[in-house]
């Protein structure tokens, strides 16, 4: 008897060749039969009329932390995702001393906008190295995880304060080294690094003061294992993402590493831009270098109150200012204070078209409740005011618990996107899971790839879009026995309608540790996700508690 | 495996002690200091717009970082 059988489905087995019906069998974990199964097993699954593929791969995000209370990451695995990568952007939770801890919650909560009370309330600090992190993890998943270890926390572990100073001494980049070497011998999947992003007190996180000497050391030991480098580039400028794409070209062939880089958009103010930079990635992947530029399928909308800070407001220092250093009555204060509000007015006018556009999506009062789902644009002629004035009464109103929508920003161009999504050398990516809570939800990304870029645009087949975000990813970031439904490979498995499967609406749910809350999105016509071989999530059951997700690639010399 | 890359915008990775000055000394020979630094930062806003390191860091009052890229050349047309 089988472990596990699903039938009378349409293999699309991950490698893009054409789907074909067939039963699926499965043994001790692994895919032992793909075909015509007499066989019973303890667990059937009725699959007809439903597509079977491998389980879904998301190479960019943040769980890190969720994985400590969550070893789900939900709502993802209900998505047909079975694979995460966390500690993307140069952050990952280890290694870490106990007394940088405080240094890294900042770091997250700036970069990734998750809130320090989620780290205090839902994480027990029970580890330092790597492989302490992977073993606390390990132990409560449900979900694989291939994570990558921050190059912020290997500068943070090995020069302290000085990390976000100077660059390393010739003793410290040999300790760099050990330490890497460390985490990848643990079970880390590669090394992220980022040249963009900030603190919480606006300097440039530990890994931006690398130099090159430094990146090539790093290099050398990914080298070693084989493992891959994923950076974060100046993406808002296509000239310096060029200039990216050729030091990444020229480490990948030197090291022979694969590389990768997130996010590439597709903007209206940078279309030429976008190709030009896969121009050159065209170049350099015909030079023989791996550089695989990670493009999500969402657009680009974001939440926000000024409750919290938000991203969007990062180039309008009056604004950005007082959100990320001020108090809850700082920001009431700013905005009652006539002078303040004129002149934080006036520093955005270059938001002048965006104001009226955007949308109340919550708030408290009932008396407010009536603008809900209105633009700023509506509720400014109903109060006789303007768009910007509007949003920020009602925030003062609303003690700053008014929640508006900034949709369609960018990436919202579909036809292009498809295109860029279908190119052979786009690694489909990027979603950020587990980020950004409260600016937008990052589940459902890969319901909107066939939603959208199978369906509607049809910009790539049903297999090709699975083997995007499968069997391509797998072999991208050399995650062995993954990505394909072939006999002998390990069962991890998605179910789902090939007409339906999308991403539900997006909500705002209270389930963060600290009462905190978030946006999320369900799935929509996934019907069952298999993980190692055992059924981790269905549409009748909800999440099960027997699937054993692991640690991948795995300790060096371990089985995975 | 060989190929031809197209011509790209030209740029230099810094090393740590470079200045506005010290990479228009190296790269823009034959301009003057002060139109060879100027130039440098009109080509390099992503840098130039940047907070200079605070006082009482070991960087203070430096806008380049060791992992930036700093281009040498206006952008092509």
């Amino acid at each position: 008897m089988l472990d596990l059988v699903i039938r009378n489905g349409l293999v699309v087995d991950g490698s893009g060749l054409p789907g074909f019906s067939a039963d699926v069998g499965v043994r001790g974990g692994r895919i032992v039969k793909i075909g015509h199964i007499a066989e019973a097993g303890h667990e059937e699954v009725d699959a007809r009329g439903k597509v079977v593929s491998p389980g879904f791969i998301d190479p960019h995000t943040h769980f890190d932390a969720q994985l400590l209370w969550d070893g789900y990451a939900k709502p993802a695995l209900t998505h047909g995702v079975t694979t995460v990568v966390p500690g993307n952007c140069s952050l990952s939770l280890a290694p870490l001393k106990a007394k940088h801890r405080m240094k890294l919650v900042g770091m997250f909560n700036q970069i990734e906008e998750m809130p320090n009370i989620a780290f205090e309330t839902g994480v027990e600090w029970n580890w330092e190295t790597f492989d302490e992190y992977v073993k606390r993890i390990g132990k409560d998943l449900s979900i694989n995880v291939a994570p990558l270890v921050g190059h912020s926390l290997l500068r943070l572990w090995v020069m302290e304060d000085a990390s976000m100073e100077r660059t390393a001494t010739s003793s410290e980049l040999k300790a760099m080294q050990v330490l890497l070497r460390q985490c990848l011998d643990a079970g880390a999947v590669g090394l992220s690094t980022s040249f963009v992003d900030m603190d919480e007190t606006l300097k440039p996180v530990p890994s931006r003061l690398a130099d090159q000497e430094e990146l090539h050391a790093l290099c050398e030991v990914l080298a070693e294992y084989g493992r891959i480098l994923q950076i974060v580039p100046e993406f808002y400028d296509a000239d310096v993402t060029i200039a990216r794409v050729d030091q990444l070209a020229d480490l990948s062939i030197q090291y022979g590493i694969p590389t990768t880089f997130s996010p590439l958009f597709v903007n209206a103010d940078n279309s030429n831009g976008v190709d030009r930079v896969m121009k050159r990635v065209d170049e350099q992947f015909a030079r023989g270098a791996r550089v695989w530029p990670q493009v999500q399928t969402r657009p680009i909308d974001i939440s926000f109150c000024f409750a919290v800070p938000s991203l969007l407001f990062i180039r309008s220092p009056s604004w950005y200012r007082v959100m990320r250093f001020g108090s809850h009555d700082d920001i009431l204060n700013a905005f009652r204070n006539p002078e303040q509000r004129k002149k934080m007015i006036a520093e955005t006018t270059m938001l002048n078209m965006l104001w009226p556009r955007l949308v109340l999506r919550q708030v408290k009062t009932d008396a407010n409740q009536q603008f809900v789902g209105k633009t700023l644009a509506e509720i400014a002629e109903l109060r006789q005011t303007t768009p910007v004035d509007a949003m920020i009464d009602l925030s003062l109103e609303e003690d700053l618990d008014a929640h508006v929508l900034a949709g369609d920003m960018g990436h919202n161009d579909y036809a292009r996107v498809g295109a860029l999504l279908s190119h052979p050398r786009v690694h489909v990516g990027a979603s950020d899971g587990g980020a950004h809570i409260l600016s937008f939800s990052t589940y459902g990304d890969t319901g909107f790839l066939f939603s959208k870029f199978v369906r509607d645009t049809k910009s790539l087949t049903l297999e090709g879009a699975v083997k995007k975000i499968t069997s391509d990813t797998a072999n991208i970031w050399g995650l062995p026995d993954r990505g394909l439904l072939h006999k002998g490979y390990v069962a991890d498995i998605a179910v789902f309608e090939a007409d339906a499967i999308d991403r539900g609406p997006e909500y705002y749910v209270q389930d963060v540790p600290g009462n905190g809350s978030r946006y999320v999105r369900d799935a929509v016509g996934v019907d069952t996700v298999i993980v190692g071989g055992k059924v981790a999530w269905s549409r009748t059951s909800g999440y099960r508690n027997d699937a054993q997700g692991v640690v991948l690639p795995g300790q060096v010399g371990g089985a995975a | 495996m060989s190929a031809t890359l197209s011509a790209v915008r030209r740029s230099i990775f810094p090393s740590a002690d470079d200045t506005w000055t010290t990479i228009a000394a190296r790269e823009l020979k034959g301009t003057p200091e002060a139109e060879a630094v100027s130039l440098l930062q009109s080509w390099n806003m992503h840098v130039f717009m940047r907070a200079a390191a605070s006082m009482g860091s070991p960087r203070a009052g430096k806008q380049i970082l060791p992992s930036d890229v700093i281009f040498v050349e206006a952008p092509k047309a």
